[in-house]
């Protein structure tokens, strides 16, 4: 009886290792909670191939997995993380002639400056950087008379979330102080860093991943500074909150989908990407995530009437005021950035 | 036997593959600079250097303190908890040494998440707080946390060093105590107590070493500014991307570490000269 047994089994083992070996493998690599699981599974029954979808929680960690040899098909990194993998040569052009779903997209968010003519990358998610704040316990005074230096107001000390990410922190200051996010003046970046770490010691900022949307929503701090997309989850989720975004200007981003060169199946990942810009497969994604789909029908759909998003401010970013600004990669500002994000939490 | 020495072979294939080689891979980042390029690198010992700031000295000063008073008080803690474990009968002690490495079955990191939710405001503990008419207290991103997410963590440790000595402890060394006069506190003092030491050293290996370099802990409970050594490496190497300091920094660790294993060690060894070697061994 034994024998049969393990003799079945082995058969099967076997049986099974054809069957993979037939069926292609798309590895994807993408942010985390950042697509609805479910339409994993329709492009792995449609295509008859097998997904291995990883996750990571930076544009970092990303780029640090890719640069220690690891290959992926598809990988969804924001803008300035594009230019970089572009500049360091890391891409392969896409063939967009199959994509057959490329006019889904909103042609405003097509030919961005990081990858003019979308050679690169298409668009995936995209949105901004603001302020969530408890409607019941945040004047809006002060956020509307404030704007960014609301962080650094004793009334709030002990109140405050802020997403740990160096580039981030530093937009809040610099747009705070009037400057641009690509400054390279070193005065400008001193002063920048004086007023985060002044931030720090007046209201003694919270800084942390994403534990903050959970956070949020059980309201265990008024005010957080945090991305569009999760402000737009979170306050579906608890109606006393609301977002606003500073007229001193904020970060406008976007999260791409891009191949790498190493990819191993290329024709497959365009497929991926095409699926992604179906209509209801981006309506599924941004309701299950909440951040602001490229796609107009998937964008009409929830802001429109009885739609998960409709009259969420934080879903619908602000394309109009000349302070908002994309950012730049740049070498040299990201290493001297990143090493005063550190020693301001370090003090 | 001489066959199986062999098999010992593929041991050590494996151990110099994943073991000594990445930690060769970090002496050479440690000395060298220029990226993560192995290609085109040179010697230098600047991120040496550079860990040599009031900044990056005072998170590596916070991290001794914080692995200290988390050792400190899991031999506070500990010490009791093992004594009262050794002194029960036999069935019992099964159980209750169970009962300790339960949780330890459970992922450090969900474990750890599930006090986000006991000490969060409007947590757990908080709401028993408000149900019995108390003002909330604000628990998490504090020290407090921090403290509590590292002693709970690391105390099994600590009371499992313990315990094996004293459960190996001969029982006559305390009847001849009795007999020949001695209060229960005198006999702890004299007799019990000296014998445990080395169970007490090497519980304090096991904390304190785990303690200075933890980055998981401090990094949940305590928030983003909550940093210490291994959070600085984390991110040095995740954020930064600048895997020769970060070397740098976990050599500096390194030597460090083995700086206070040669004490406790040393701390053994007189603890067993003191004692006439009588004591009972944890191994």
């Amino acid at each position: 009886m034994k024998k049969i047994l393990i003799s079945t089994i082995l058969a099967l083992l076997v049986l099974s290792g054809c069957a993979g070996e037939e069926k292609k493998v798309l590895k994807v690599f993408n942010w985390g909670a950042y697509i609805d699981e479910t339409v994993i599974t329709e492009f792995e029954d449609l295509y008859d191939v097998r997904v291995i979808y990883d996750n990571y929680d930076s544009n970092e960690l990303m780029y640090t997995k890719i640069q220690s040899g690891e290959y992926y098909d598809i990988l969804v990194p924001t803008d300035h993380m594009v230019e970089r993998l572009i500049a360091e040569d890391y891409l392969q052009p896409l063939d967009l002639s199959k994509l057959s779903n490329l006019g889904n997209l909103y042609p405003d968010l097509l030919n961005r400056s990081f990858d003019p003519n979308n050679t690169y990358s298409i668009p995936y998610f995209w949105g901004n950087i603001g302020i969530i704040y408890n409607k019941n316990t945040v004047d809006v005074a002060d956020l509307e008379n404030e704007g960014w230096m609301v962080l650094n107001n004793p009334k709030y000390a002990d109140r405050i979330y802020i997403y740990d990410s160096a580039r981030d922190a530093f937009m809040v200051a610099q747009k705070a102080l009037g400057y641009s996010v690509n400054s390279t003046d070193e005065a400008e970046i001193e002063a920048a860093f004086e007023l985060l770490k002044q931030i720090n010691e007046t209201t003694r900022p919270i800084y942390i991943d994403e534990t903050i949307i959970d956070n949020m929503i059980t309201e265990q701090k008024d005010l957080a500074v945090d991305f569009s997309g999760d402000a737009a989850y979170i306050i579906s989720q608890n109606e006393n909150l609301s977002f606003f975004v500073p007229e001193e200007g904020t970060n406008i981003w976007m999260d791409s989908m891009i191949i790498p060169k190493n990819a191993k199946e290329v024709d497959l990942a365009h497929k991926w990407i095409d699926f992604m810009l179906d209509n209801e497969v981006a309506l599924k994604n941004t309701i299950y995530v909440g951040y602001t789909s490229p796609n107009i029908s998937a964008f009409e759909t929830v802001t429109g009437p009885g739609g998960d998003y409709e009259g969420n401010i934080a879903y619908q970013p602000r394309m109009d005021n000349p302070n908002d600004e994309v950012y730049k990669y740049d070498d040299a500002l990201k290493e001297v950035i990143t090493d005063k994000w550190t020693r301001v939490k370090a003090q | 036997m001489k066959g199986y020495a062999s098999l010992v072979k593929p041991y050590i294939i494996w151990m110099s593959l994943f073991i000594v080689v990445p930690m060769l891979l970090i002496v050479l980042y440690a000395f060298t600079t220029s990226g993560n390029e192995l290609i085109s690198f040179r010697f230098t010992l600047d991120n040496f250097f550079r860990f040599f700031d009031p900044v990056f000295i005072k998170v590596l000063l916070k991290s001794l303190e914080v692995a200290l008073i988390t050792t400190i008080l899991c031999i506070i803690i500990g010490y009791p908890i093992a004594y009262i474990i050794a002194n029960a009968s036999e069935k019992s002690q099964t159980l209750l040494i169970l009962l300790i490495t339960l949780p330890m079955w459970i992922n450090m990191l969900v474990r750890t998440y599930a006090w986000i939710s006991i000490l969060s405001d409007g947590g757990l503990l908080n709401s028993l707080l408000e149900f019995i008419g108390l003002p909330p207290m604000k628990l998490m991103y504090t020290d407090f946390a921090v403290m509590l997410g590292m002693v709970y963590n690391f105390l099994p440790f600590m009371i499992i060093s313990i315990y094996t000595v004293l459960a190996k402890l001969d029982k006559a060394l305390i009847h001849a105590s009795h007999d020949l006069g001695a209060n229960p506190l005198q006999t702890f003092l004299r007799i019990v107590l000296p014998l445990s030491l080395p169970g007490v050293i090497s519980g304090i290996t096991l904390v304190f070493l785990p303690a200075v370099s933890t980055f998981v802990i401090p990094k949940f409970l305590g928030g983003g500014q909550y940093m210490l050594i291994g959070n600085l490496i984390e991110n040095q190497f995740i954020t930064v991307g600048e895997w020769n300091f970060g070397s740098a920094i976990s050599l500096i660790m390194a030597f460090i570490i083995m700086a206070s294993m040669m004490l406790t060690r040393k701390m053994d060894r007189d603890a067993s000269e003191n004692t006439g070697n009588e004591g009972g061994k944890l191994w």
